[in-house]
């Protein structure tokens, strides 16, 4: 015991020392990653672009086992679930027919008003590589990063609707927000109103509305798209419906299923045109009040145009 | 009969890492990604106390600074400022160890439970104090008491499968020392 107790009071000291520096080195991250956030988080995104995809191959067969039993389990519900679809089918079958007839219309009226979706909308699609690993923070890890030209910022849809947004791009990685996640705030309007809204995330499954103007005009079932405000998304992605939540809050109903993201595209998402002098947009001032004077070949011209 | 335990440090150095990095991935795995009403207990850290509780030397700071750091990156916390905190208990816990070894184990548990309420709070007071953002109070006192109600099940898992138990009278190391 009393050769222990030596050989303790001869490490002890430099023990102490050493940890105690390690301590300050921790901290001392802290205090630039709070000082300085975006250099440690680009820190952060390269320490998780080389770990993550080592874990691939080690999550590839819990997921799957993971899969296999919740396949499992749906085996018995099964019958019931058959049930349900035949149902679902005969609706949908009434529906088919109306979507039909509305597609030739819609595909008609496209072709005479000559116009084109916008060509600058292309995705790039990422495979869900983890989520974050902590019930504070929403947002997963895709496999497509700054090499496939992934910018911070963009907008992130699963098939049907609007997901998050990329914050955080490695080499081979990008980190997509949630939209739950309490850090996210997006522009919506929600339709047939036109109402102006924002999203906000707080760590629930269906985010609140904040910021309504007027909630009597709003009513649950409503659609709710991106507005395109303030150039943070492109506008009308599908976000969700407007539901009205347990606490009498104006919440959203994702469009997008949480349940199970496994691919997700990127949106590339071009920069609003900046208008820093919106003063030379107007046309200067004319001299001559009155009527103008009519160009009868103008007039014939632009006419022939309009019919 | 006086044993030699700790020729396979190295091993044990290492199964340590491994569970851990078994912890991570599951922790990681994108099942669900629906934000969840409560929050799971923190394995990881009930099982770094458990074994430095129990078996100090196979658990050196270094790679208790090591995970901690990396599960600050991986799991999008502040960097640094958990893995401190941690870093910080797990020497007091050491330094307590020789004590824990005659002690009954509520007195051991108590201490555990005593710790990881400090450094939450600790956690949540220097957040607070450099006005970082926080996680809901409600999901992080679920998450501590799951922590804390979970220690007893860690210690039972790491004396019955991975062997870590308290050092008994009488056992040498390699060179025959006391530990």
């Amino acid at each position: 015991m009393a050769r222990d107790k030596n050989s303790e009071d001869f490490i002890g000291p430099i023990r102490r020392l050493l940890v105690g520096v390690l301590v300050l080195a921790l901290v001392g991250l802290f205090l630039v990653w709070r000082i300085d956030s975006p250099r440690v988080e680009r820190m952060r995104a390269a320490a998780i672009d080389a770990v993550v995809p080592s874990f691939d191959w080690a999550m590839a067969p819990i997921t799957g086992a993971a899969n296999l039993i919740s396949d499992f389990q749906s085996y018995q519900q099964l019958r019931a679930q058959n049930q349900d679809l035949r149902r679902e089918l005969q609706q949908m079958k009434a529906w088919k027919e109306a979507a039909l007839q509305l597609e030739q219309e819609n595909a008609k009226l496209l072709d005479l008003n000559n116009v084109s979706i916008d060509p600058q909308l292309t995705v790039v699609t990422g495979v869900v590589i983890t989520d974050s690993g902590s019930p504070f923070r929403q947002s997963v890890l895709v496999n497509v990063g700054a090499r496939d030209g992934i910018v911070d910022g963009w907008p992130t849809m699963d098939a049907i609707g609007l997901v998050g947004r990329i914050a955080g791009v490695g080499q081979n990685s990008s980190r997509v927000m949630l939209l739950t996640d309490t850090s996210s705030r997006v522009p919506v309007t929600i339709q047939p109103s036109g109402q102006k809204a924002i999203l906000a995330g707080d760590n629930s499954g269906n985010p609140p509305l904040e910021f309504l103007e007027d909630a009597a005009l709003v009513r649950p079932g409503d659609r709710v798209v991106s507005s395109g405000d303030g150039g943070v998304f492109p506008a009308d992605l599908l976000v969700g419906q407007v539901a009205l939540g347990t606490d009498d809050r104006l919440r959203v109903r994702l469009a997008a299923d949480y349940q199970r993201l496994e691919f997700l595209r990127v949106l590339r998402s071009q920069l609003h045109e900046i208008i820093p002098d919106p003063d030379n947009l107007l046309a200067p001032e004319a001299e001559f009040f009155g009527p103008a004077v009519i160009d009868p070949a103008a007039l014939s011209t632009s006419e022939l145009t309009d019919g | 009969m006086a044993e030699r335990t700790d020729g396979k440090i190295w091993i044990n150095r290492g199964v340590f890492v491994l569970l851990a990095y078994v912890l991570i991935v599951i922790d990681l795995l994108p099942l669900d990604m629906r934000p969840s009403l409560w929050a799971a207990p923190d394995l990881l850290l009930a099982v770094t106390l458990a074994w430095v509780a129990r078996k100090p030397h196979f658990v050196p700071v270094l790679v208790i600074a090591a995970v901690m750091l990396m599960t600050d990156f991986l799991f999008m916390r502040p960097p640094g400022l958990w893995a401190a905190l941690v870093v910080v208990l797990t020497e007091a816990i050491r330094r307590q160890n020789r004590e824990f070894r005659n002690m009954p184990l509520w007195v051991e548990w108590a201490t555990v439970t005593f710790g990881i309420v400090a450094i939450t709070l600790a956690n949540r007071l220097i957040l607070a104090v450099v006005m970082a953002p926080q996680a809901p109070l409600t999901l992080t006192l679920v998450e501590m008491a799951g922590t804390i109600a979970i220690y007893p099940l860690v210690l039972v898992v790491a004396h019955f499968v991975f062997g870590v138990s308290r050092t008994a009278p009488g056992e040498l190391g390699s060179k025959g020392q006391a530990l």
